[in-house]
Order: C-alpha cells, then sequence, then structure tokens
C-alpha cells in the first residue's frame, strides 16, 4: 500500500513538473532579450556570409554561371537580375535586423534569402550556413523587437516579455549541433584515435611555418604532429563537444558550458577557416541565458554594470558612495566584493575572465 | 522540427554528404583525380590542367572542392561526398560545353587515401552525350 502510494506520488509529481515544463514553454511569456542579442550578432553575419555571392555578382558571374546540384528538379530557380535583387534585399533585411528595426519581418526576409540561396544548390551548403539558416528562422519565429531594438524605442511595448518556445527550439538545435558533431566523432575510431587531426597537422604543417615563421614554427610542429599528442588533444575535443551540448541544460554547469564554447569557438577560429560558425555559435549561448530580466536587485557606486548589462540580470540602482549589495532571485544577499564579483560572472563582456579578476 | 532534425542527424550516417548532420571535419582523406574525354571513336584523350577545345575546367566548375582536382586535393567533407559531386560535376560538364563536339563522356579515376589509408581507386563517369553536329 505504501510503496503504491510511493509509486503514485512520484508518478504525479512527474506529470506534475512536465506539465509546468510544457506550460512555461507553450504558455507564459518569459524575457525575449536572448533572441534580441541573437539577432544583432546575426545581422552582419548575414551579410558577411552573402559577401562572396554578392562580389561574384559585382562581377556578372552568379550561381547560372558555374557547377550547380540543384537539391529538388521543382525549386525555383530566380533569374539573374532577380537573384543579384535578392541579394541586396538580404543585405538590407540585415541591417535592418541589427537596428531592430521591423526586427521580425526583417530577420524574417534576411531568413527567406540565405534559406533560398542555401537550397539553389548543394554546392552551397555548408555545416555554419545550416547553421545559420536554423538560427534566421527561429528568431524570426520569436517577437524578438521587444528588447534592444529601435522597434522598442519607437513604440515601447510593457515589457520584453514574449512567448518563448521559439527559443527553446533552438536551445535544442543549438545543442544538436555540438552533440551531432561530438557524437560522430566518438564512434569514429579514426577521429577519436588522433588519425584525423593528426594526418590533418601534419599535412598543414607548412601554413603553420608561414604564419609563424621557422624559430616558432618548429618547437610548435614538433609538438603538433606528434602522434601522442593526439590522441589525447581528439579524446578532448570530442570530450569537450558533448560536455557543451548536455553542460549548457543544467543550470550547475551552464556557466562553464558556456565558458568551455567560448574557448572551442575561439580555438576552431583560430585554427581552421569555419566562415560565420565561430560568431554565431558564440551569439547563439545568448539564448542559454535565463529569460528573467531585473530579477536580482543590485546598490552599486558604479555606472559601467549598467552599460555592460546587456541581458538585464539586474535592477540596478547606482548610489554614488555606497558599497555593492545584491540580492539574488532567492533571496540571498552578496555585499561588498562578493556583490562584485557575482555581478561579473554575469555580464557578458566580463565573465569570461571574472574567475581570473578578483579583488584582493 | 526536433523529430525532423533528429532525423537528419541519423540521416547523416547514411547521406555521403550528412547534410544537416552536422559532421564537420569529419575526415582527413586526400583525393587526385585523372580526367578523359572518351571520344565517338572510344579513344581516351587525356585533359592536362583540365583544359580542352578552348575549356577550362577551373572556370567551368568554379567551386572550391573540385578546383584542379588532377593535383592532391583534401577531400572537403569526406571521399564519399567528393566523388558524388564529382560525378554530377561531369554531367553537368557535358551538358554544358556545347563547342565541344567530339566528346562521347567524361571519365574520371579518382584514387583516394581515406584518413592516410590507400591508395583506393573509383571511376566515375558523365552521361552519353548526343554528338549529331549542326
Amino acid at each position: 500500500m505504501t510503496a503504491a502510494v510511493s509509486s503514485a506520488s512520484a508518478t504525479s509529481t512527474w506529470w506534475d513538473r512536465s506539465r509546468r515544463w510544457l506550460s512555461e514553454v507553450f504558455d507564459e511569456p518569459a524575457s525575449v532579450r536572448g533572441t534580441a542579442v541573437l539577432r544583432i550578432v546575426l545581422g552582419p553575419c548575414v551579410i558577411w556570409h552573402l559577401r562572396p555571392f554578392l562580389a561574384d555578382a559585382l562581377d556578372g558571374i552568379t550561381y547560372h554561371d558555374r557547377f550547380q546540384q540543384p537539391w529538388w528538379p521543382w525549386y525555383p530557380n530566380a533569374p539573374e537580375g532577380l537573384y543579384v535583387a535578392l541579394l541586396w534585399i538580404g543585405v538590407a533585411a540585415a541591417v535592418l535586423m541589427t537596428v531592430g528595426w521591423w526586427s521580425r519581418i526583417a530577420t524574417g526576409s534576411a531568413f527567406a534569402v540565405v534559406a533560398y540561396n542555401l537550397f539553389l544548390s548543394q554546392t552551397h551548403f555548408h555545416h555554419n550556413r545550416a547553421f545559420l539558416v536554423i538560427l534566421l528562422a527561429g528568431v524570426a519565429l520569436c517577437d524578438n523587437g521587444r528588447a534592444l531594438s529601435l522597434d522598442a524605442l519607437r513604440r515601447p511595448p510593457p515589457d520584453d516579455r514574449a512567448l518563448v518556445w521559439p527559443i527553446w527550439l533552438l536551445r535544442f538545435e543549438a545543442a544538436a549541433v555540438y552533440f551531432a558533431s561530438g557524437f560522430s566523432k566518438l564512434i569514429d575510431p579514426d577521429w577519436v584515435g588522433g588519425r584525423v587531426l593528426h594526418d590533418r597537422s601534419v599535412r598543414y604543417q607548412s601554413e603553420v611555418r608561414d604564419a609563424l615563421g621557422d624559430t616558432l614554427a618548429d618547437p610548435v610542429l614538433e609538438v603538433v604532429t606528434a602522434r601522442a599528442f593526439h590522441w589525447v588533444l581528439s579524446p578532448a575535443a570530442v570530450a569537450t563537444e558533448l560536455f557543451i551540448a548536455f553542460g549548457l541544460w543544467f543550470r550547475r554547469t551552464r556557466l562553464v558550458a558556456v565558458w568551455v564554447a567560448v574557448a572551442f569557438h575561439v580555438g576552431i577560429e583560430v585554427t581552421s577557416h569555419v566562415q560565420v560558425f565561430s560568431v554565431i555559435g558564440i551569439g547563439a549561448l545568448a539564448l542559454w541565458a535565463v529569460p528573467s530580466t531585473r530579477d536580482r536587485t543590485l546598490v552599486t557606486p558604479s555606472r559601467w554594470v549598467g552599460w555592460l548589462d546587456w541581458m538585464a540580470r539586474f535592477d540596478i540602482t547606482v548610489a554614488p558612495g555606497a558599497s555593492w549589495c545584491m540580492v539574488d532571485r532567492d533571496g540571498t544577499v552578496l555585499e561588498g566584493q562578493q556583490a562584485r564579483q557575482f555581478v561579473r560572472t554575469r555580464l557578458p563582456a566580463t565573465f569570461l575572465i571574472s574567475r581570473f579578476w578578483r579583488y584582493p | 522540427m526536433v523529430v525532423a532534425q533528429l532525423a537528419l542527424v541519423a540521416n547523416g550516417y547514411r547521406d555521403p554528404h550528412n547534410y544537416f548532420a552536422f559532421q564537420p571535419f569529419n575526415e582527413s582523406s586526400t583525393y587526385a583525380v585523372e580526367l578523359v574525354r572518351v571520344l565517338d571513336d572510344g579513344q581516351r584523350v587525356p585533359v592536362p590542367n583540365g583544359r580542352w577545345e578552348g575549356y577550362d575546367w577551373n572556370e567551368l566548375i568554379d567551386w572550391g572542392p573540385l578546383r584542379s582536382p588532377w593535383r592532391q586535393r583534401h577531400a572537403f567533407s569526406g571521399v564519399d561526398a567528393v566523388v558524388d559531386f564529382l560525378d554530377h560535376a561531369l554531367d553537368w560538364m557535358a551538358d554544358n560545353t556545347p563547342g565541344d563536339t567530339e566528346t562521347r563522356y567524361w571519365e574520371a579515376t579518382v584514387t583516394y587515401y581515406r584518413n592516410a589509408r590507400g591508395p583506393h581507386v573509383t571511376v566515375v563517369r558523365s552521361h552519353d552525350r548526343e554528338l549529331g553536329g549542326p
């Protein structure tokens, strides 16, 4: 009898939790500031992505003039003039996205242009472009102009809250990218055993030499072309991707996962050419901020917190001469150095170095 | 959307291009191609540096992963993806070189090293062209 009651209670708790979560995802408005930050990041990335297509168009070359491999026979091919016009519409939409003017329409238009271009030919496909299309779609689905936009300045909304199911969808997509990449390498003995990275390192060592010069390149190459080095590096790379994929979901590991993800993307950008992937990957990390704003109170003598609090983590009162005091969501009060340190861990511009930046 | 993404990730283990399956840097393979034109009488004519009859492979194809394939190249997205694209590129070239009135079809012998193991050899060819003449 006791066991039956206990089981029923556990089921009920699980059911209640699921219902609460579903309600949080689909019914309850929450802050869309994370998608607003991502919108601002994606705008320049769209322009950067379209740049080679535009450069070719200025030289009179479009996809019509080179090898192309259509995805589907029914997919409409734009005549050359219309195609070039669409590229420029994409650029205009990207500019409007960044400044947040007609934010949602602009994001939707940028998505339409980038997606149309991607699906014109399989030769246009790159993983970073696929990720860009997915992010644009998700941001366009969200009412992203309610914060950090000219729209919000022109017609201030009552708050920055809207339905956030697109944020959950984008979180899933972002985690799926890390998981799919990490898992595919985990089950590939050549990858996880270091063979793939070792071979690349050996093959491209001349580029390292060109970039660093002989004096610096010699010791670097001695390490990175050693087979043993890749027995460690490759499993570490796989573990990193899988840690990011799972670590972002849990509150306890999220901040570390974000930190690791930034370092991971910077590392990839330094060693490989991945077009817009690094920037959009880092930008997408804004989606993992808890979608509530101004729910911690902060008294501070400094104005810089207000300038750097892009995610609106704090309800700030600037009081010259006052000491730092912060009340967290759960009522915990931090004062002085502790409050200052906590604030730094929650500001996008300082959280990366906050662990190493402590007052004596 | 979630189901579709999971399906695409799973499909990446079957699809040589792993579209939307997010498997970047999946291989460190290399390949090189010996390109020949096969004429109507069966004669096999090599295409040195991709140039023939006033055409230029690099100008026609104009796509990084298949640029100068007669040299040893990194296989972008893996050998299987490159061979599949090469197969389609030969068809595309057969359809887009009207000034070439001799070539019946194109053939590419691909020698590749998959993650430094090899060499392996595979052959792809274009479809037959109509050589009716004016």
